[in-house]
């Protein structure tokens, strides 16, 4: 089994390194490309169920710079349907470049997986840049201005993390995150060790475009084709909250010196991007808004340094990172605002009720995945005493929940416009039975998410553990 | 009058203590033809049959609307389902348990300590029963409609599926998620198929209930961070003893989220944008059903569960009450607006129930309960059939109808009936259910209900004036052509009727002559009084 354990990360890395080089070499023929997602989303599913097959064997690999424990379990095993749903869901019509589309979305996939395994500050920093480059390149592809922005903010927050990195390990004398976790046990809360924890935090908010730190990630994610922005709110962000997770998991000893800034940004990002959510009209936009806020419900359960708010902070992040990477994707090419979407209940129901799905999930309504992971976190915040944060979250949730009524208004209640009367940012996505089969999948993912959510918040849990919280 | 004393008498027999009622009382006599059916998922056949209808639906082809009347059917027949699946849940239950009935325990979220967890006490059924005469009722009110029939009765039984899902809760996690989950497809439905102020009034709705969900989660966490964290099952959440400020704190939350429901002043932004903009169907279903639950999880957490903090806040409910009527009643004497006003009328009842909470006594609690149903069922009535008027007429406007009881008979008598039922007159449900609870809140909060009772006094002369003057006045030439109500609508209004009255006139349930021998109702009084005995059992010795 433990030979095994790399066959997921194999099947990923290596078909976007085929499909890049396919593409860019000329030996894929272009007649192939059409059938190329569904191939690759089958392989992603192979992936998957290796994953959870050999997934459960506790290793080490490379001197204990890669290990297998249930949060890494569960976290690949997440993004790896995302992944499948996502390739599966996408209109490649609105994509600039099939075999670049996807060589990037399965590198963003490895890069949230290498960070998931992570036992050691430089993969985690690896992965973490592995995730946001891929989403550079197709946001570059499209915007090259917006990519060019997204370098800067990247170089920023990799500068910050890296400031931050080298500080605590520092003060820990290792790179190692189990080996710093246990020096940390020692250490006591001071000034000079609350600096670089603040920019270890800032350099992963920025990563994962929380606010307030969201500007260059959300506005990136407008301009980018849908694939692009999936990377960008959904694979690159999970990456920078999979990455805090682990970090905070290792800090928990001195939670003093965090516990502020994590409130803090939570309750800014829940307030803040469920405010912004209802602010604007855009579907993308508003998506992305809605990200923000859930990535700050995740914050919040970081913010409780208990078990059971890891566990649900690792339990959300399933969520999220399902409802992230596919919403754009399942939105496809709504660069013409709300009026794309209308009455497309009508002419495209499955993609339709996976946009609803996404966003509601997002929201955090009842009684789909987000649901779940945002009560989880809200009933480790009741038991630890943090009735603000909780109070702000609700608050949060509520805006969201009320702005994506605006959207589901336009999806079901509008009539289509004629087709002969839609122009370009408003054509409607192109029917394929996988894109169809995809939003289904999403649809029964969030609805399954909930009924199912014993034993994945028990795997969850095991995740939390595994990151030595009890 | 006998049959009142006889009725009260009942009441507070069965209330005083929480002793083991079978040693006292002798077993009631089996309805025939009960225990004919014996299913474990009683409850969940409840929930989940609508929701599945709801995706059937959803998913069957309907080439340009061609289906659309099958749709309607469809709805239909599983409402008539439904009705039937509740009545043998009415005849089997058993009326003189104190603990819950057709219970099924499901483990679910070990983690964090939620159960699929449902069971139903006498008030649980009451409201259901409530919400299966309004579900009904709410398909034949939508039969004219014309636009997107598969969503709109799509999300008709999946609302209908979260009320009952949110009645039979007995775990706060699940009683949450239906809670909640409820808002968004009445929200739509207000939105989707409304009037001009159609988005105010979904904006409204769901900002209300919004915060309402946001105040029953704070309520929920407060209670189960004190009680150890470790469960959100019922049976283990009120059991534990929680210190007074706790049940100070989620009491107040409760009262929030239950006002936003009901409503209750000042909470109550929603209703005029809602009751009047919205089709006749969903303002049934949001008077009749959804918006009691709010007094429900009063009842139910506050008054069931934390005795303290009931006692501490009774005061405040008492106040609420008061002002709930008494506003409305100065509300309606202004209005101009039959739809409006009816809007500010379905506030009455909800007023009602409150005092009988606020006062803590068994035979105000019982009031409540009872008032949980003439109140959906008087809220439904007044809210369907002023619309069906105004729609009727051509005009809401009071300066335009006048003197309709000659070309309108069928809907002026409804109307009546109405006003009646919302009054609390003899011979209607609500009577009794009023009686028990001004009984029982006169030695408790004297001032609330003679204030309440004065602001009934105000919305009946508000209500004598504009029925004399719509429906009694002199025609008015001017005024657009009047139709009187089809016979869909007469049927979904006589329903409405017709349950207040059967209720008002048997309470205890029709008997054959000379006997004790129920025929084929045991009794909306009989079966409510299980679960009241152990909710009083605190108050008993007020």
């Amino acid at each position: 089994m433990r030979s095994l354990l790399l066959v997921p990360e194999a099947l990923v890395a290596g078909t976007a390194v085929l499909l890049l080089l396919g593409g860019q070499l000329g030996f894929l023929p272009r007649s192939w490309r059409g059938r190329l997602p569904p191939v690759v989303a089958a392989v992603v599913v192979v992936a998957f169920i290796v994953e959870l097959w050999v997934g459960g064997t506790l290793s080490s690999l490379f001197g204990g710079g890669f290990i297998q424990d249930r949060f890494a379990l569960f976290a690949k095993a997440a993004v790896l349907l995302a992944l499948a749903a996502a390739i599966a869901v996408a209109d490649w019509t609105a994509e600039d470049s099939t075999t670049v589309g996807l060589s990037m979305m399965l590198l963003a996939g490895f890069g949230v997986m290498v960070v998931a395994s992570a036992g050691d500050f430089v993969p985690l920093w690896a992965g973490l840049e592995l995730a946001a480059a891929a989403g550079v390149v197709l946001v570059g592809l499209r915007r090259p201005d917006i990519g060019l922005r997204l370098v800067i903010a990247g170089g920023i927050a990799t500068a910050l993390f890296v400031m931050g990195f080298a500080f605590v390990y520092a003060t820990a004398g290792t790179a190692d995150l189990l080996t710093a976790g246990q020096a940390m046990a020692n250490a006591t809360s001071t000034l000079p060790l609350a600096i670089p924890v603040l920019l270890l935090f800032a350099g992963l908010a920025v990563r994962a475009g929380i606010a307030p730190f969201h500007m260059a990630s959300v506005t990136a994610s407008l301009g980018a084709s849908p694939l692009g922005s999936g990377i960008m709110l959904g694979l690159a962000g999970a990456a920078a909250l999979i990455a805090a997770i682990k970090v905070a998991a290792v800090l928990t000893p001195v939670s003093d010196t965090l516990s502020l800034y994590l409130e803090a940004i939570a309750a800014v990002a829940m307030v803040g991007g469920g405010a912004a959510a209802l602010g604007v009209r855009a579907p993308r936009a508003r998506l992305a808004y809605l990200a923000v806020a859930q990535a700050g419900w995740v914050v919040a359960g970081l913010s409780t340094h208990y078990l059971s708010g890891l566990g649900g902070s690792v339990f959300l992040i399933g969520a999220f990172v399902l409802a992230a990477t596919c919403g754009p994707v399942v939105l496809a090419g709504a660069e013409g605002g709300e009026a794309a979407l209308a009455g497309m209940g009508a002419v495209r129901p499955a993609r339709a009720l996976g946009i609803a799905m996404v966003f509601l999930s997002l929201a955090g309504a009842p009684p789909l995945a987000g649901f779940f992971g945002e009560f989880a976190v809200a009933a480790a915040l009741a038991q630890g005493g943090h009735f603000g944060l909780l109070a702000l979250g609700l608050l949060g949730s509520v805006l969201s929940v009320v702005a994506v009524l605006g959207t589901l208004r336009v999806l079901y209640l509008q009539s289509p416009p004629e087709e002969g009367r839609r122009s370009v940012g408003f054509a409607l996505p192109a029917w394929t039975l996988t894109s169809s089969a995809g939003a289904i999948a999403i649809c029964i993912v969030m609805v399954a998410y909930g009924a199912l959510a014993n034993p994945i918040l028990s795997l969850a849990y095991q995740g939390a553990e595994a990151l030595g919280l009890r | 009058m006998s049959r009142l004393s006889a009725l009260l008498t009942a009441v507070q027999q069965a209330s005083p203590t929480p002793a083991p009622v079978a040693t006292a009382t002798p077993l009631p006599v089996a309805v025939p033809g009960s225990s004919l059916f014996q299913s474990s998922l009683l409850l969940s056949l409840l929930i989940w049959t609508p929701v599945l209808v709801a995706l059937v639906i959803a998913v069957l082809p309907n080439p340009r609307g061609r289906f659309d009347t099958l749709m309607k059917q469809i709805a239909f027949f599983t409402n008539i389902g439904m009705l039937f699946i509740l009545w043998i849940a009415y005849n089997q239950f058993e009326p003189f348990l104190s603990t819950v009935q057709y219970e099924e325990n499901v483990s679910w979220l070990s983690r964090i300590g939620a159960v699929y967890h449902l069971g139903i006490d006498g008030p649980g059924l009451v409201m259901l029963i409530l919400s299966g005469l309004v579900g009904l009722v709410s398909v034949l009110a939508s039969w004219g409609i014309r636009e997107r029939v598969r969503s709109y009765f799509c999300l008709l039984l999946i609302s209908e599926a979260c009320v009952n899902g949110a009645v039979v809760a007995h775990d706060m996690f699940v009683l949450l998620l239906f809670w909640g989950a409820s808002t968004v497809p009445l929200a739509l439905l207000v939105l989707g198929w409304g009037g001009p102020h159609r988005e105010s009034g979904a904006w409204r709705l769901a900002g209300y209930w919004g915060l309402g969900t946001v105040a029953l989660l704070i309520a929920t966490l407060a209670l189960y961070s004190a009680a150890g964290a470790n469960s959100f099952d019922m049976d283990v959440l009120f059991k534990v003893p929680v210190s007074p400020r706790i049940q100070l704190v989620a009491g107040v939350a409760l009262i929030i989220a239950a006002a936003t429901r009901l409503p209750l002043f000042p909470f109550q932004g929603w209703v005029r944008d809602v009751y009047s903009h919205a089709p006749i169907g969903v303002c049934v279903v949001v008077a009749g059903s959804a918006s009691r639950l709010g007094a429900y999880v009063l009842l139910r957490v506050l008054v069931g569960a934390e005795p303290i903090g009931a006692q501490l806040l009774s005061p405040l409910l008492a106040l609420l009450a008061a002002a709930t009527v008494i506003y409305a009643g100065l509300v309606v004497l202004r209005m101009r607006d039959l739809r409006r006003i009816s809007a500010y009328l379905s506030m009455v009842p909800g007023g009602v129930t409150v005092l009988g909470l606020a006062a803590l006594s068994p035979l105000a609690i019982g009031g409540s309960v009872l008032s949980l149903f003439s109140g959906g069922l008087a809220a439904a009535l007044i809210v369907g059939v002023c619309a069906t008027l105004a729609e009727r007429a051509q005009t809401g406007s009071l300066d335009v109808l006048k003197g309709l009881a000659p070309r309108m008979p069928s809907l002026t008598w409804i109307t009546v009936f109405a006003v009646l039922g919302l009054l609390g007159l003899p011979l209607m449900a609500s009577f009794p259910a009023y009686e028990m609870t001004f009984f029982g809140a006169v030695k408790n909060q004297p001032l609330a209900a003679f204030a309440v009772a004065g602001g009934l006094a105000i919305v009946a002369a508000a209500l004598v004036v504009i029925l004399h003057r719509v429906l009694f006045g002199t025609p008015n030439p001017d005024a657009p052509g009047v139709s009187d109500a089809s016979s869909g609508e007469k049927w979904f209004l006589g329903i409405l009727a017709g349950g207040l009255l059967w209720v008002g006139m048997f309470p205890g349930g029709p008997k054959l002559p000379g006997t004790d021998t129920p025929i084929f109702d045991p009794g909306l009084v009989n079966s409510m009084a299980a679960g009241i005995t152990e909710i009083a059992a605190p108050y008993a010795a007020k």
